[in-house]
C-alpha cells in the first residue's frame, strides 16, 4: 500500500527523458539531482544532528576538483570517486574535530570560513585548478571503457545514484545512528545521559554529509565536464541550506523536493528578467510562512487531515 | 544489604564563581534501596545529581559507581557504566516517536558499525530487533506500550515524564537518578509514579531521587539525605531525619544565622 506512491515516482522519473526531449531540460534536471544528493548530505548534519553547516558547497567543490584534476592527469575514472571521498573525509575531519564542540553562530562562522578558504584556494592555485576560469574538457564517467553517452544516459546514471543515496539515508535514519543524530539535535544532555556519544555522532553526521557532497561533486565534474569556483561558492552554500529549509528539514523526500524545486524555479522564471529574483524570494518566504516544516510537511499535513476525516 | 555501596562519593565540591553550591559532600547509597535527597531551594540537590551523572562536573572529589571512579567522566560513559537519570524540566526527543525515544537509550549496550547500518546485514537486523524488544519492555514497565508509535511531543505532560523514566530504564541502569519526578503531576499521577518507583526497586534498581514534596518522599524512601547550603546536614531513616532539629531549622527558619 505504502509503496505505491514511491513506485509511481520512480516510474515518472524514468519516463522523464521520453517526454522531455529537450537537452536543456535534461541538463537542468541532472544538476537538480546532483543538488538533491548534496542536500541529502546536508540533512545529516543540519536536518538531523542539528548543526549549522555552510561548508557543504566546499565539500561539493573539493569532490569536483579532485575528480577533475585526477582524471585530467590521466588517472582512470574509477579511481576518482574513491579519491574524492578520501579528500572530503580528511577535510571534514580537519574541520570537524576542532569545531564539533562549537554551537550555533560559532559553528556557522567557522564553516563559512572553511568554505571561503576552499574557494580562495581554488581561485589562487591557478596552475592546478585553472583559477577563476575553471577547468574544461574533464574526462567523462568511464568504467573499463564503458560510460554514459549524452544527457539522457547521464540522467539515468544520476537518478540511480540518487536512488542509492536515498536508500542509504533512510537506512541510517532508522538505525541507532540516525536516532542518535536526532536525539543530539533535540537535547544534547539527554542524549548523553542515554549513552550517546554526542561529539562522535555529530562528527559522523558531518563526515557522511561530506561524503555525499564529495561524490556528487565527482559526478558533477565528470558529467557536466566543466567546473568553476562559482558553482561551489558561499552563495551556493546558502542556496543548499535554502533547499533544505524549503524542502523540509529532516525529511528525505523534502530534501529531494527542495533541491529540484529551487534548481528548476530560477530557470522557469527566467522570462521575468530581473524580476525573477523578487518572485523567487517571495516564493521562498511564502513557503516558510505557510509551511514552516517545508514542502514535505504539506504532504504529511494533508495525510493527517485525511486520516482524521476517515 | 550488601557491604559495598553502589554510589560512594567523597568530598564532592562544586563552585559557581564565588558561590559554593556543593561543599565537601560525602554520599553513600547502599545497593537496592530508594534514597531521597531533600533540602530547601538552592541547597545543591540538582547540582549533586549533575555531578553524579556527569551533566555538569564537580570541581573536586571522588565519585565511585559500582566500584568505578567516574569523576569527570563524560555523561555517556557514566550512562554505559549503569548510572542514568531523568530531568527536572522534561528533556524528551521531540522529533522522534515514543518508541524511538526509548530506543536511543536501548542501543546503549548494542555495538554497531556504519558498515552494518549501510548494508543492513543480518547482524544489523538482529541488533535492531534486540533494541526494539528492550525498548518495548521499558515502555511496558511505565505503561506507555500503547503509545509506542505516537510522536513524543504529542504525549501529555505526565506521560512525557513517564517516557523519560522508560528511556532511562532502557539503558538497563544499576542506579537511576530521578530529579523531581512528580513535579507538575496531580495526585493520581503521583500515586501511579510512586507505584512505578516501588516496582523498579523490587526489580533490583537502586534509586536516588530529588524531591521537593517532602511528604511524598518520606513514604517511599528507605534513607533520606538532607542538604542545606551545599552541605549535608543529616542522613538516615525518614523518621529519624524528620525529628532532627537541624532539618527542622533548615526548613522552618532561623535562617538569619546563615546570613
Amino acid at each position: 500500500m505504502k509503496s505505491w506512491p514511491i513506485l509511481a515516482l520512480i516510474a515518472a522519473a524514468l519516463a522523464v527523458p521520453g517526454v522531455a526531449r529537450d537537452g536543456y531540460i535534461i541538463q537542468l534536471l541532472n544538476i537538480a539531482i546532483l543538488n538533491a544528493i548534496v542536500v541529502l548530505g546536508l540533512n545529516f548534519v543540519t536536518g538531523w544532528a542539528g548543526q549549522i553547516n555552510f561548508g557543504q558547497a566546499a565539500f561539493y567543490g573539493l569532490g569536483a576538483y579532485t575528480t577533475a584534476i585526477a582524471t585530467k592527469a590521466g588517472l582512470p575514472w574509477i579511481a576518482s570517486p574513491f579519491l574524492s571521498v578520501v579528500v572530503v573525509v580528511v577535510a571534514s575531519l580537519m574541520l570537524g574535530l576542532p569545531t564539533m564542540r562549537l554551537r550555533t553562530y560559532y559553528l556557522a562562522m567557522t564553516t563559512i570560513g572553511f568554505g571561503e578558504i576552499v574557494r580562495l584556494m581554488i581561485v589562487h592555485w591557478e596552475p592546478v585548478t585553472g583559477g577563476t576560469s575553471g577547468l574544461r574538457a574533464i574526462p567523462g564517467v568511464s568504467v573499463f571503457g564503458f560510460g554514459p553517452q549524452g544527457q539522457v544516459q547521464h540522467y539515468y546514471l544520476l537518478i540511480a545514484t540518487l536512488g542509492f543515496a536515498i536508500l542509504i539515508a533512510s537506512r541510517i535514519r532508522h538505525s541507532v545512528l540516525g536516532r542518535a543524530m536526532i536525539a543530539t539535535r533535540d537535547s544534547e544532555i539527554a542524549a548523553e545521559q542515554s549513552g550517546v556519544d554526542t561529539i562522535r555522532t555529530k562528527l559522523l553526521a558531518f563526515m557522511i554529509g561530506a561524503v555525499y557532497a564529495g561524490l556528487a561533486g565527482c559526478l558533477y565534474a565528470s558529467s557536466i565536464r566543466f567546473i568553476s569556483p562559482d558553482s561551489f561558492s558561499g552563495t551556493q552554500a546558502v542556496l543548499l541550506m535554502t533547499m533544505l529549509i524549503v524542502g523540509g528539514m529532516g525529511s528525505i523526500a523534502g530534501c529531494v523536493v527542495g533541491a529540484v524545486a529551487l534548481t528548476i524555479l530560477p530557470e522557469a522564471l527566467r522570462f521575468l528578467g530581473q524580476w525573477y529574483l523578487v518572485l523567487y524570494g517571495l516564493g521562498v518566504i511564502a513557503v516558510i510562512v505557510v509551511a514552516p516544516g517545508g514542502l514535505a510537511s504539506l504532504v504529511s499535513l494533508s495525510q493527517l487531515r485525511r486520516a482524521n476525516a476517515g | 544489604m550488601t557491604s559495598e555501596p553502589i554510589i560512594a562519593a567523597r568530598g564532592v565540591t562544586r563552585r559557581f564563581g564565588g558561590l559554593v553550591a556543593l561543599d565537601n559532600v560525602d554520599l553513600d547509597v547502599p545497593c537496592g534501596i530508594v534514597q531521597a535527597i531533600i533540602g530547601p531551594n538552592g541547597s545543591g540537590k540538582t547540582t549533586l545529581l549533575n555531578a553524579l551523572s556527569g551533566a555538569s562536573h564537580a570541581d573536586a572529589g571522588s565519585i565511585r559507581i559500582g566500584g568505578n571512579e567516574i569523576f569527570r567522566l563524560k555523561a555517556h560513559r557514566i550512562a554505559r557504566l549503569g548510572l542514568t537519570r531523568t530531568f527536572q524540566t522534561i528533556r524528551i526527543f521531540e522529533n522522534l516517536s515514543v518508541i524511538e525515544n526509548v530506543k536511543v537509550a536501548a542501543a546503549c549496550h548494542t555495538p554497531t558499525s556504519l558498515f552494518n547500518i549501510v548494508t543492513s546485514n543480518a547482524r544489523q537486523q538482529q541488533s535492531e530487533a534486540e533494541i526494539d524488544s528492550n525498548a518495548r519492555e521499558a515502555l511496558q514497565i511505565v505503561g506507555l506500550a500503547d503509545r509506542a508509535n505516537d510522536n513524543a511531543k504529542q504525549l501529555p505532560y505526565a506521560q512525557q515524564r513517564l517516557l523519560e523514566i522508560a528511556r532511562a530504564l532502557a539503558s538497563k541502569p544499576k542506579v537511576l537518578l530521578l530529579d523531581e519526578p512528580a513535579a507538575g503531576m496531580n495526585m493520581t499521577e503521583s500515586m501511579t509514579l510512586l507505584a512505578t518507583i516501588a516496582r523498579l526497586k523490587n526489580s533490583g534498581i537502586t534509586i536516588l531521587l530529588v524531591e521537593h514534596n517532602v511528604r511524598l518522599v518520606m513514604g517511599i524512601s528507605d534513607r533520606v539525605t538532607v542538604l542545606d547550603f551545599g552541605k549535608k546536614i543529616a542522613e538516615g531513616a525518614p523518621s529519624e531525619v524528620q525529628r532532627n532539629p537541624l532539618v527542622i531549622e533548615a526548613y522552618l527558619g532561623r535562617r538569619h544565622r546563615h546570613a
